[in-house]
Order: structure tokens, then sequence, then C-alpha cells
């Protein structure tokens, strides 16, 4: 028999991201109207297309109704009791990375996140976004020698206006949900790639995202673009520091991938969870899809989700191009009195296309854990398949995992298949491992590791390593 | 509002059961269900308007059975015919339930209705009259195998009821017949309760003509170590819902469901199940297929819910489904809600057309297109009507779907 205090005692590591960075900002004033989000526009110095782009959201927004349909319970957020805007204060144009204030460097040392010329050698680069703002974007110039842009969207809308224009709101329409429609009034930053013709990414891309102060949101809003033939890893990270109040954060991402481009977008999000009695933590509700427009394209999400109080978010691909590929691989840890309510939508609507799901949810606590997930064959998706495979394991009995996949078919000639299974730590398994001299936990993670493989497997190396400790430190004192 | 006006215009307010005084009561509040609560999103709202349509009936025609009596030892009944019976034999004993037995159990059902959810139920009830309601209390072994037939007449709307108490350690087979006839349509609500021990092989056969509708929903509840089997099929129905509502209520209970729907022309059959396991040790294995052809749209959505109780939970979820044609439409929505943690739970769910390689395989052996579809067709059927009890011997089922539908 599995001892459950033995098991809930193991080491209970405390949230190590959860310091406050003591820096002066700039705030604006509580409270959501057109003045506000004209302020912002005027802030960020935009063009007029994206004022515009954001009052109209705004107008759709405040018509719009906040989704129940997730059934997560959380206290109603009060809209007008959020700080739209925060920024560091700094000096007005930062040339190099010497200029950024140094506690600013240190507080993304601390995390892990190199920014600093002597970290720069893993060869990542760095888009480091505090609260609202991007603080520094590393390697540049190395990216701009091949022709890649990456900055963070508001330089991008005042450097490269056109291919924002072109494609803001093209995949996530602002009206697209009530999240949604809130980031595009209100989103401060967040990041921008574009991969020209034929390039493939010298680097994987990285961005992280800090909020720091407790009383403003964050929304940044990502848009990649992969050109022809293209290809592109990109990450993305997230922490917060701790809290007794809620922080909202609803970003949107949108990814388009042209004929032959592939985007590889991951996240290891590990946003403060609130503590044991579900006091304090992020509400993170995130629209993220993309496109695969051209024929041959291919996306494929990845994302270990560990953080936050509650998770709502379908990363998506809508598969128009020929032969395009669509990918999601999944985990999603829920602890304590955590939420999560996460899955994928697949829309097939060229020929040929095909998608991968792959889910696996992990409950403990009093969490709850949920995939909800669409597939869907349009009429003209003839030989489109799909295999999607969900997997919950159940750690505790206090803890609920629930599985609401959707399949839809107009396209006889087409193939769906899905499977989904549930199951706890089997004690045989347990047992084995400690008769061979494992220690209890250490055996506990090696099972829950092993039963994230397959997802794992499809992250960038580093955050594979990263990943399978935050796993393990996140269900440290929760196993039963 | 049409559908309550028009049960109160067909009866004055006295002559009114008090249970159907009670669920038009609670339809009152929204006579329609809520087209956008989830069990009734995809249902065709058209299709359900011209559901109730139809003018009330409470008296049926004379009753043509589809088939012979497979042996005489097969006891026949026909809802709304048969109202007086009792049969006490040396090993068993089948009896009609009085008045009060009956009432109590619908009332007690009734109060756990959720206008939504069970919406079916309740324009059952408040249309099934006194005649139309027939209630059984089964009890010993050896029991003959049992028919029920329902079925609704030509440009009418009918409703009928059964309800069926199974005593202790009773073992029984029992086959449902749901008929609709040309421009007809079918309200049929069950309520099935398995004491301890009992077990039942249900088949529920439901075929309709041209233009016809059903709505049928059964209830069933499981007590300790009782075991339910149920074999159904719907076909040829213009509409048909069919609304499945099982309750282990102790656990320690089995539950075998294997269910196929065939929709054709602009024909739309749905399935939703929901399963409760209310206690430990709960077994379920399900099945469900549907084939949608034409211009047609079949339904599936399956609920699994294992509360913390429910520990040693075995259940398992299957969908399949064939997809016909390019206009046709299937939506399978499968769904777990597990909280117990030591059990074993499972789902899939398929949509493909017939196997290519297959066909092919048969067609180099000198097997037409037609005849190799057939074959394929008739093992996915073979599955689910072999489990139908009674009819595998005499009633040709198979043979009607490949050929007449």
């Amino acid at each position: 028999m599995v001892n459950e205090n033995l098991v809930k005692d193991v080491v209970k590591e405390p949230y190590k991201y959860g310091f406050v960075t003591d820096i002066e900002t700039e705030k604006i004033e509580k409270g959501l109207s057109e003045d506000i989000i004209k302020l912002i526009s005027k802030k960020k110095e935009e063009p007029k297309f994206l004022l515009d782009f954001r009052l109209k959201a705004f107008q759709k927004w405040q018509k719009m109704k906040e989704p129940d349909w997730a059934a997560l319970g959380y206290n109603k957020i009060d809209y007008q009791d959020i700080i739209y805007y925060s920024a560091p204060k700094q000096k007005e144009k930062i040339s190099s990375l010497d200029e950024v204030d140094p506690k600013l460097l240190e507080t993304f040392d601390k995390l892990g996140i190199p920014l600093t010329e002597q970290k720069k050698l893993t060869n990542v680069a760095v888009d480091a976004v505090f609260d609202s703002v991007s603080i520094a974007t590393t390697f540049r110039e190395e990216l701009a020698e091949h022709g890649v842009i990456f900055c963070s969207i508001s330089e991008a809308v005042k450097n490269h206006a056109d291919l924002i224009e072109k494609y803001l709101g093209t995949v996530v329409p602002a009206s697209d949900n009530y999240f949604a429609a809130l980031n595009s009034a209100v989103f401060s930053d967040g990041s921008f790639v574009y991969i020209p013709k034929g390039v493939t990414c010298p680097m994987d891309l990285s961005s992280y995202f800090r909020i720091n102060s407790g009383d403003s949101g964050q929304f940044e809003r990502t848009l990649i673009i992969a050109e022809e033939s293209s290809s592109v890893s990109y990450l993305e990270g997230c922490t917060a520091p701790m809290f007794d109040t809620n922080t909202l954060h609803a970003a949107v991402v949108e990814l388009i991938a042209l004929d032959d481009a592939s985007i590889k977008y991951s996240t290891v999000q590990n946003w403060y969870a609130g503590d044991e009695e579900g006091i304090g933590g992020i509400f993170n509700f995130v629209t993220k899809r993309g496109k695969c427009l051209g024929k041959r394209s291919k996306i494929s999400w990845s994302q270990v989700e560990t953080g936050s109080a509650i998770t709502w978010k379908y990363p998506s691909c809508i598969l128009l191009g020929e032969e395009s590929v669509g990918e999601f691989y999944s985990v999603a840890l829920t602890n304590n009195l955590q939420q999560a309510d996460t899955g994928t939508k697949m829309i097939h609507i060229g020929p040929k296309t095909k998608s991968t799901i792959v889910s696996k949810g992990i409950s403990a606590g009093n969490s709850k854990n949920s995939y909800r997930g669409l597939v869907k064959m349009g009429t003209k998706a003839t030989g489109s398949r799909n295999y999607s495979q969900c997997d919950s394991m159940l750690i505790g009995d206090q803890a609920s995992a629930n599985t609401f996949p959707y399949i839809k078919s107009q396209q006889p000639n087409s193939e769906i298949e899905h499977e989904a299974s549930t199951c706890r730590i089997s004690e045989d398994q347990l047992f084995y491992l400690q008769s061979r001299g494992i220690e209890f936990e250490e055996a506990v993670s090696m099972m829950v590791s092993g039963f994230c493989r397959d997802v794992f497997n499809q992250l960038p190396m580093e955050f594979a390593a990263e990943a399978d400790k935050l796993l393990a430190l996140k269900l440290e004192g929760s196993v039963g | 509002m049409e559908i309550i006006e028009k049960i109160k215009t067909n009866k004055s307010d006295d002559n009114l059961t008090e249970i159907q005084k009670i669920c038009l009561h609670k339809l009152q509040s929204s006579p329609l269900p809520n087209p956008k609560s989830g069990l009734w999103r995809l249902s065709n709202k058209s299709k359900l308007s011209s559901f109730l349509d139809y003018s009330i009936n409470e008296k049926d025609s004379k009753f043509d059975v589809p088939y012979p009596k497979n042996s005489q030892s097969t006891i026949r009944l026909i809802i709304g015919e048969d109202c007086q019976i009792k049969l006490i034999e040396k090993n068993y004993s089948i009896q009609q339930l009085s008045e009060d037995e009956l009432q109590k159990y619908i009332k007690e059902q009734i109060s756990f209705f959720k206008q939504n959810e069970n919406w079916s139920e309740l324009l059952n009830l408040s249309l099934s009259c006194k005649n139309n309601i027939l209630g059984l209390k089964i009890n010993g072994s050896k029991i003959p195998p049992i028919e029920v037939f329902s079925h609704a007449s030509r440009n009418s709307l009918n409703a009928k009821t059964l309800v069926i108490f199974l005593e202790k350690n009773c073992d029984v087979e029992l086959l449902q017949v749901n008929l609709g006839k040309e421009n007809s349509s079918l309200s049929q609500s069950t309520f099935f309760c398995l004491k301890e021990n009992s077990s039942v092989n249900h088949g529920i056969v439901s075929y309709g003509e041209n233009r016809s509708n059903l709505l049928n929903s059964l209830n069933v509840i499981q007590q300790k170590n009782s075991t339910y089997n149920l074999g159904s099929l719907h076909f040829k129905f213009n509409y048909a819902r069919f609304e499945i509502s099982i309750k282990q209520s102790a656990g320690n209970a089995k539950t075998n469901l294997k269910g196929m729907q065939i929709t054709k022309k602009d024909e739309q059959i749905s399935t939703y199940t929901k399963i409760e396991f209310n206690g430990p040790n709960g077994f379920l294995d399900q099945i469900n297929k549907s084939l949608a052809d034409d211009k047609s749209h079949a339904i599936f959505e399956g609920s699994i819910i294992v509360p913390k109780i429910a520990q040693r939970t075995d259940a398992s979820q299957l969908s399949r489904n064939l997809l016909l044609s390019n206009l046709a439409q299937i939506d399978t929505k499968p769904q777990l809600k597990i909280i117990a943690d030591d059990v074993k739970c499972k789902h899939g769910a398929t949509i493909s057309q017939l196997n290519e390689e297959e066909l092919f395989y048969m067609r180099t052996r000198g097997i037409t297109l037609t005849e190799a579809s057939k074959l394929q067709l008739s093992s996915f059927f073979q599955e689910i009507i072999s489990f139908i009890p009674i009819s595998k011997d005499k009633w040709d089922l198979l043979n009607k779907l490949l050929n007449e539908n």
C-alpha cells in the first residue's frame, strides 16, 4: 500500500520564482475605457490602424460575455480593477544590454534566462518581457544577417508596420472570443518573429514573460510568420511572483506558416499557481492559434503547463494548405487547488492534412484537470487523418480528471482515431522500483516522467530537462 | 408553450393524472429544451418541431405485429392494448405494478429530473395517459423471453411508458420494439429498476417508416450485483433521439451496452448516454456504432461519471463510426469525468469509411464491389445485432438492414 502521508510529506519545495523585483515602474491608472486604450496606444506611439484595431476590439469586447462553458470555478474578475499598462522606468531607448537596469538583468539572471553576454553562449536568442514591455532582445545582429526579424511587437509596429497590418488579427480575429477581444484592445507587448523565404532560423528563439507587479494584468501578443520553405523553433517561458491576489494574463499568439514552412512552438508555463489554500495565483486565459496557410506547411505546439491557478488554453491549428500538418503535445499538471482546462482544436480544411494530438494530464491534490479538444474534418478534407491520444493520471482521491474530446466529420474519405485512458501510479511498479533501492519520491517522479515521455521527446533539449525537473518539484508532497 | 396548450386542450384538467400535472408544471417554465444546452445543441430544430406537430393520440388503431411470434413460450405485450397482466407460474411471476407503486416510483424519479436533461421524459410523462403506461413486476427464474411493443399510429403523436421492476435474483430476456408509422411521432420512456443480483438482457429495436419521429428515453437504476446488458438499434427515422441514463446506485454492478444507429437520406438520429457510478467496483463496457449515408447526420454523446466513492471502477467506451457520403455528418463526443483515483477508464473513437484494402482484397477474389461492401457492413452490424436478445434467430434484422434499408 502506498503510504499517503509519507508521500505527502516528501519535500515541499516552495515556488522558487515567487520573488518580487523592487524596481520603479511606470503604471497608468486602473480601469478600462476608450481613453485608457488611446493612452496605451499613445505611449507606444502606434500608427492609426493599430489604434483603430484596438478600439474596434474594445467595442466588440463590451458586447461579449465572459465564457462559462469551461465550468472553471473562480471569483468574478473585476476588469476595472486592473492596471492595463505597467513598465519598468528606464531610459527612452536602449541600444545595448549594458543600458538595461541592472536590477532587471539580475531578475532574469535569477530566473536562469541568458540575457547577459556571458550567457549568450547557449545559442538561444531571447526576448524578455517584463510586465507590459519587452526589456531586451538578444542576438539581434546575428539573426538580422539571415534576414530574420526577432523583436518586441512594439518595435515591429514601428519598423515593420506593413507586416503587422497585413497579418495581425488574421488568425485570431479581435472578435474571436472574450479574452482575445480584451487582449486585442489592450495588448502591451510581446514578440514578433519573421522568417524570410528559404531561411532556417540559425538558432532557437525564445521569449520570457515575467509578471512583476501584483495589480497589473499581462496582455502580450505574439506573432510569428514563416515565409515559404522557412523554419523556426520558438520557446516561451513564464513566471510570476507570489501575490495573494489573482493576476490576469490574457495573451494571444498567432502563427502563420506558408508553403513548406514549419513552426515549432514550445511553452513551459510556470506562472505562480497560488498557495495550498488556493489563494493568489495567475488566471491564465490564452488564445493560441496557428494557420497552416501554405502547402506542406507544419505547425507543432508543445506545452508543459504546470503553473497558474486557472489555465484556459487551447492551442489550435487551422490546416488550410494541402498536406499541411498540425501537432499538439501537451503535459498539464495540476496540484492543490489549481484548475486546468486545456486541449486543442485541429480544423482540417485542406485535402490530405494530418494532425496528431498527444495530451497527458496529471492531477494531484484537490485540483481539476480537463482535456477539451475538437477535431473537425471539413467537406474538402479528403484523405485527411487525425490521431489523438489523451491520458490522464490521478494522484490522490480528491483530484479530478475529465476528458471532453469532440469529433466532427463531414468527409468520408478521412480517418479519425481517438483514444483516452485514465490510470493512477501503479503500486506494483512503485514496489518494484523501491525493491531495487530507488527512493519512493524518485520512483514516483520516474514514473511521471515516463508517463510524459512522448511529450517531453518533442521539447527542445534544454526545455525537456527543465520540464522533467519542474514536474518532479511540483509533485513533491502530493503523491498518494 | 404550444405543446402544453395542446395537451391541455386535448384533456380537461380533471382528466389529467397527478403525474401528468407534475410534469406539465415542470415543463411550463420552459416548454422546449434549451437549444444551446450541450444535449440539444446539435439537434435539428425544425425536425424537433415537426415531432411536436402531430395531434396527440391516446387510442391506437389495431396494431400489426411486424413478425411472427418466435415460439409459444414467448410472452408478448403491446403497450396500450395489454393492461391487465397477471402471470403466476411455478418458477416465476409477472404482475402489473399497483397504481401506488407506479406513482411512487415515477414521482421519485421525477424529483431528480432536470429540465433539459430529462425533457424527453417529462414530455412523455405529461403525454402518457393511464392506458399507455405499462408497469410490470417480474420475479423468479426461467422466465420465458418477453417482447414489448410500442407504436405510433399514422399522422399522430403517441406516448408510451414502460416501467419494469426486476426483483432480487431474477433473470430475464426482454426485447422492446418501437415502431413508427408514416408521418408519426412516438415518445417512448422506459424505466428499469434492477434489484440486487438480478440480471437482464435487454434489446431495443426501433425502426420507422417514411417521416416518422422518435424520442426514446431509457432510465435504468442498478442495485448491487445486478447485470444490465443492452443491445439497441435505431434506424429509418426522420428524427430520432435515444437518451440513456444508467445509475449504478451502489456500485458492484455490471453494465454492457452495445448500440447502433443508421442514418440515410436526410435523417438525424442521435444517442446520448450518461452512466453514473455511485459505488465501488462498477463495470462498464460500451460500444456505440453509427453509420451515416446520403445527407444524414448521426450524433453520439456519451458521458461516464466516476465520483470519489466509485473506486476500482472499470469502464470503457468506444465509438465507432462509418461515414459513407460526402454530404453526411457524424459528431461524436465521448466524455469522462473522473474523481476516484483507483480506476481504469478508457475511451476511444474512430470515424472512417469502409476499409479500402479489405474491399480490394475481396475484389481480387472475385467478389463484386457491392457484395464486398455488404460483407463489410454485415460484420460492422453483426457485433451489435448478435447482442440483441430474441431477435437473432427468427427476425432477420441483418437482412433488413442490408437490403431493405
